[in-house]
């Protein structure tokens, strides 16, 4: 996909660009209708299962439109020999991205940013001092990734987590928004995010009202993050509270 | 921003789903009272909420718990579990409770047992024992003797099939009044079984298929209630004849 330095003749590559320009026009009119239906500021709807894998301690599965999911939890278990004595446990995650996740065959490019963040956004969630001297393992495979992949990474781990029974502070639900001018819009598909001038995420835990991870990229003025902040708090309550049914519903059943 | 403090009465929870970050007690509504947590609780400052997701069981007059239901077991003193051999040293057996670390069998900890006696157990032998030590941070300590020093029915089970089931299941295997499908299935077969609480459960018969009828009609028990545990295993036994 790489445009060559000379004046070559490519006609795909000039007909792309002028596919995005006229998109991040679309984009930034006051009245654009999202290609799904939505508006501004709804979300898509989300499906979550617990047990999906029977061999992990705790799993779970996430639908949210064309983003799927599956996050399975392994541990505590002992963690190798090699490894130092820790009084508080260790939190191993490993974010990865089936061949035919994207539209085009091919491993993603931001795995391993994800399993860091992945890691930042629920240790501080989880009591890793009761369970010294072990890990628990993450591992978290995106099947479809139709935009708004970490979000969802996110609250299907915590979710997994619960499943598994390791202690947690709460429940973490992430959710992300973009900007197109003056257009804030949640939960971004795919396209939405190739053509946005900027992005807000955070994690969230409803209970105890704090945030454990905030990413911000683009540029923003005060008044446009306090008006993200608002909506994407008021996106992950509910969250929580669609997860804390699924926990309840899978164990009836 | 406030942090909303849940109005609630602590009594409007008990024998209700729990979630991660629920805050069950306000310490400050109820002074000089002593109050026992158990597992799945945490006294945060003035506020007690719950970090496990299960139902809160209280028992009377100060007792609270979270009741939950895994696949993985925590290990906690005075349980009985199965456990599976995976090493031999001179001092202990290495042993796997299916908890977060392996546990340690002392060679000694059986009745009458001295250097000179030492059981030869091979790997992947399937043992009935009790958890003696366990805290979060040291391996587990078993022993294959109750507390007085007998043997008490511990120790390798032979023949027989073993089978994995989530904790909250055996737990409710072994309770008592008997539990409603073993009743069912000891009306009409005769075998043996043991239960650990780490969610292994072993079956002896004299037929493999009635080995097989009664894994299966206990694996499917786990969220049926009384009666349709016993109509589950009426089918169940009409379909085979027995």
């Amino acid at each position: 996909m790489a445009t060559a330095p000379t004046s070559t003749y490519s006609p795909s590559n000039s007909w792309e660009r002028a596919r995005q320009q006229q998109k991040k026009s679309l984009f930034r009119k006051e009245d654009w209708v999202r290609s799904d239906g939505r508006n501004f500021h709804q979300c898509r709807p989300a499906f979550l299962r617990t047990g999906a894998t029977n061999a992990a301690s705790g799993s779970a599965y996430a639908e949210f439109g064309s983003t799927k999911v599956i996050v399975s939890v392994f541990g505590p278990r002992e963690s190798k020999k090699a490894m130092m004595y820790s009084d508080t446990g260790r939190l191993n995650c490993h974010v990865s991205y089936t061949t035919f996740s994207a539209p085009i065959r091919g491993q993603g490019t931001d795995n391993k940013e994800y399993s860091s963040m992945l890691h930042k956004a629920l240790e501080s969630a989880i009591i890793l001092e009761t369970f010294p001297k072990t890990t628990v393992d993450i591992f978290a495979l995106v099947l479809e990734s139709g935009g708004g992949d970490l979000p969802v990474i996110i609250s299907c781990a915590s979710l997994a987590l619960a499943d598994a029974g390791i202690m947690m502070y709460d429940l973490v639900s992430a959710v992300s928004l973009s900007c197109f001018g003056t257009n804030l819009v949640i939960d971004p598909t795919t396209e939405e995010e190739a053509c946005r001038d900027g992005s807000f995420m955070i994690s969230y835990m409803p209970s105890r009202n704090e945030i454990t991870q905030f990413t911000l990229t683009g540029e923003w003025s005060t008044a446009k993050i306090n008006e993200a902040l608002e909506l994407c708090l008021d996106a992950c309550s509910k969250l929580a509270e669609i997860m804390r049914s699924c926990l309840k519903d899978n164990v009836l059943s | 921003m406030e942090v909303e403090k849940s109005t609630s009465l602590p009594t409007s929870l008990i024998d209700k789903s729990v979630f991660p970050g629920d805050i069950i007690l306000d310490l400050t509504s109820m002074p000089d009272q002593t109050i026992k947590l158990g597992a799945g609780l945490r006294q945060d400052c003035d506020v007690v909420s719950a970090v496990k997701y299960g139902i809160l069981r209280f028992k009377k007059p100060n007792k609270y718990w979270v009741e939950s239901s895994q696949k993985r077991y925590v290990p906690s003193a005075e349980d009985t579990v199965l456990g599976v051999v995976m090493d031999a040293k001179p001092d202990n057996f290495l042993v796997d409770i299916k908890g977060p670390m392996i546990a340690f069998l002392p060679v000694l900890a059986f009745e009458g047992g001295t250097r000179r006696n030492i059981p030869k157990f091979e790997i992947g032998t399937l043992l009935y024992v009790r958890v003696v030590k366990a805290n979060n941070c040291m391996n587990p300590e078993l022993s294959c003797t109750d507390a007085s020093g007998k043997a008490a029915e511990f120790g390798p089970l032979r023949d027989g099939y073993m089978f994995e089931t989530s904790t909250g299941l055996a737990r409710m295997l072994l309770s008592s009044p008997t539990c409603p499908v073993l009743e069912a299935l000891g009306k009409k077969l005769s075998f043996e079984i043991a239960v650990g609480l780490n969610g292994r459960v072993w079956v002896n018969a004299s037929s493999p298929s009635t080995v097989i009828l009664i894994s299966n009609a206990i694996m499917r028990s786990e969220f049926l209630s009384a009666a349709q545990q016993k109509i589950m295993v009426e089918k169940l036994m009409q379909r085979f004849q027995v």
